[in-house]
């Protein structure tokens, strides 16, 4: 993984000294309200329903188990003993003190981490596939690319007061995890003909008040000049993107007024002048950034582990867990785990002080003490021996994060809700606590297979709920909580390309939930063809099944 | 730099619609102003933030700088607090006249850093038109 130099040191504790002397001016009435807000966001803090919220960034997804352990003592000292992993791949502490922040930044800088754009109109923390560098079905690695457009992006003296949030995805997959098609820019890298790096760049994505797909708007753009179009982007977007409504400021609404040929246009334009420039990486830029990334040096093992055959014929929750959270390493003898922290009773993506500690020592034990951070919020091993997944089990079992249910509809992707956040319009855990209630037989779920269920508090749809298989969103109906349930939706990857979900129909009562998911898994079960996954018969047979099964023929 | 020149040296600022490259006059721009090559012809240009928070300053500055070759006074005026002022700096702008009630540390003091609170950055810029990466070795 990407390991700090001198300068990215200096800068990050150049960055606590800063935001302690905002927090002091603050607190010493110098600054007024309004002027903090913007600068705290600029650092990742939120004033939440009942108490600030400090999003910490963990770039693209991936830690160390040094700074896992940082996060679990920050857990323990400054918030309540646990920490919540966010749909943007980031780490959010709930209960952290406005006065203590800096503190926190001090002992986040100790291990190379900070909140540095976690939040605020400016470049967020990028977002890649969990599985980056390991995965089975990878062209190019993304994470050399993250980490150069995270220190592009780093307090730029000209995108960090955008009309709105920016954020950016990149993937490197056959199967887009990072679901780039939703994000204000998403990139996909890839070998051309010619065997060159290159990237397809896609725009005005995202979901939220107004959920569009992005478009592409370059293809094969080489990789020494993904700075420069990045730039030639922003700046028309920071110059021509609406501020006089905040609803209709993020890039998406300006590529649909300008269309995406016409806005095309005007960047490329732009980018004229920007070709060839001082961001232009050189091929010396993109070798010492990759060689941040080279792989570790694997041991080589056995293909196949008999010792790992024996214990699932005897393990059969072993052996469902290996077929539902293993999934395939580039390299033979090891696999890629997902230790998932979607149990019935647990708010979708909280972990506990000691959870994250047992995680980084599993990093350790089992692999080469990196974790990753999933947008469907769980934790990720990416290098462990198929020959120790036994032991591995057994202690995640342990450590309840060994559900087998990764990518099934218990793995809810859930926004903290009406709970903590104070944008929401309805609360969102309890209801994923409901369903995970109705649905506790996990047989049954193997039965239905992938299936991907989301839920988003507001329309502010940080729960990606217009891209789950089945979407749940919180509305505000005279005062009381109602969820609005959208069908069909799907992040991209695989073989299909990103889709909105379709309203079913008029929403339901919070208590009403479990039973209208009941009657869509039903019309699902009643109409499915031999090996059909939901997604599959969904586009196949349409909305009017489960329209007529929920609110009966009109 | 420029921060004690807090301007008020009698030129007139025109706003665009109004001003002649051949007037001498400073041209007083609108954050929304297409620039273009004649404005260099102005002794000073002055771009108004309508609010702190509004970037389109920062970039119409950097058209400016590196696009046309404006090489003189390059003044933000309006809602200029001093936080934002790192940022503008960065992009060109050489003299600030801050927004109504707001005001500079004293020089030298703790606070004094509001204006530079960086030693370096990672990105080019106006100011520094090469990236870290290419002017310093990056060790660990």
């Amino acid at each position: 993984m990407y390991t700090y130099d001198t300068f990215d040191r200096q800068f990050v504790r150049e960055r606590v000294s800063h935001y302690r002397s905002q927090t002091e001016r603050y607190l010493a009435g110098e600054l007024t309200e309004d002027e903090f807000l913007q600068l705290r966001l600029r650092n990742g803090l939120y004033v939440q329903r009942l108490a600030p919220m400090l999003r910490v960034a963990v770039p693209y997804g991936t830690l160390s188990s040094a700074q896992l352990r940082k996060l679990a003592h920050i857990a323990r000292h400054f918030d309540r003993g646990y920490g919540h992993l966010s749909t943007r791949q980031n780490m959010q502490f709930n209960w952290p003190l406005l006065a203590e922040v800096p503190d926190i930044l001090e002992a986040l800088a100790e291990v190379d981490m900070h909140a540095i754009q976690t939040s605020g109109s400016c470049i967020r923390n990028v977002t890649t596939d969990q599985f980056a560098g390991v995965a089975g079905d990878e062209w190019v690695d993304p994470r050399p690319y993250c980490e150069l457009i995270r220190q592009w992006s780093t307090s730029h003296p000209e995108f960090d007061w955008l009309p709105r949030k920016f954020k950016i995805a990149i993937t490197g997959s056959r199967d887009d995890r990072a679901a780039t098609a939703v994000h204000d820019i998403g990139l996909k890298v890839f070998r051309n003909d010619t065997g060159s790096i290159a990237f397809d760049v896609l725009v005005g994505g995202g979901l939220g008040r107004t959920p569009v797909v992005g478009q592409v708007i370059r293809r094969n753009l080489a990789a020494e000049h993904l700075l420069t179009y990045l730039e030639a982007i922003m700046r028309v977007y920071n110059r021509f993107g609406r501020r006089d409504n905040k609803y209709k400021a993020r890039i998406k609404i300006l590529v649909r007024a300008m269309t995406a040929d016409g806005f095309r246009e005007i960047v490329d334009e732009e980018w004229s002048h920007l070709e060839g420039g001082s961001s232009t990486l050189g091929a010396d830029d993109l070798a010492r950034m990759e060689a941040h990334f080279a792989r570790p040096d694997y041991p080589r093992l056995e293909t196949e582990s008999t010792e790992l055959d024996t214990r699932r014929l005897s393990h059969p929750q072993f052996s469902r867990w290996v077929e539902q959270n293993v999934a395939p390493h580039r390299e033979a003898g090891y696999a890629i785990v997902t230790l998932s922290t979607k149990i019935t009773g647990v708010p979708p993506g909280d972990v506990s002080d000691s959870q994250m500690e047992a995680v980084a020592d599993w990093a350790d034990e089992y692999g080469f003490g990196e974790i990753r951070i999933s947008h469907e919020q769980n934790f990720v091993l990416p290098d462990v021996s198929r020959a120790r997944l036994f032991e591995l089990w057994q202690q995640a079992e342990a450590n309840q994060l060994a559900t087998a249910n990764v990518g099934l509809i218990s793995d809810i992707i859930c926004c903290p809700g009406g709970d903590y956040c104070s944008l929401a319009n309805a609360k969102s855990i309890p209801v994923a606590e409901a369903i995970q209630q109705q649905l506790k037989d996990l047989d049954y779920q193997h039965d239905i297979g992938p299936l991907d269920l989301n839920i988003s508090g507001c329309m502010n749809a940080c729960g990606h709920h217009h891209v789950g298989h089945i979407g749940i969103l919180g509305v505000d109906k005279k005062g009381s909580e109602y969820y609005q349930i959208s069908l069909g939706g799907h992040a991209g990857g695989g073989n299909s390309a990103a889709t909105l979900g379709q309203i079913v129909g008029p929403s339901c009562a919070r208590a009403d939930v479990p039973s209208v998911i009941k009657k869509i898994l039903d019309t699902f079960v009643d109409n499915r063809v031999v090996d059909e996954t939901f997604l599959g018969c969904f586009q196949r047979i349409g909305i009017e099944p489960f329209k007529e099964r929920i609110y009966g023929t009109v | 730099m420029a921060l004690s020149n807090r301007i008020q040296n009698g030129l007139r600022l025109t706003p665009l619609d109004e001003w002649m490259p051949e007037s001498g006059d400073g041209l007083l721009l609108d954050v929304a102003d297409e620039p273009e090559a004649r404005f260099i012809r102005a002794p000073v240009i002055a771009i108004r933030f309508p609010a702190f928070t509004d970037g389109r300053g920062l970039s119409l500055a950097v058209l400016l700088r590196t696009r046309f070759g404006f090489e003189g006074e390059l003044r933000a005026i309006g809602e200029v607090h001093p936080d934002i002022i790192h940022y503008m700096r960065r992009c060109g702008f050489d003299n600030f006249q801050l927004a109504e009630g707001k005001c500079l540390p004293p020089a030298g003091s703790k606070t004094d850093s509001i204006l530079a609170p960086y030693s370096d950055y990672y990105q080019a810029s106006v100011l520094q038109p090469e990236p870290a990466s290419r002017r310093i070795r990056r060790v660990a």
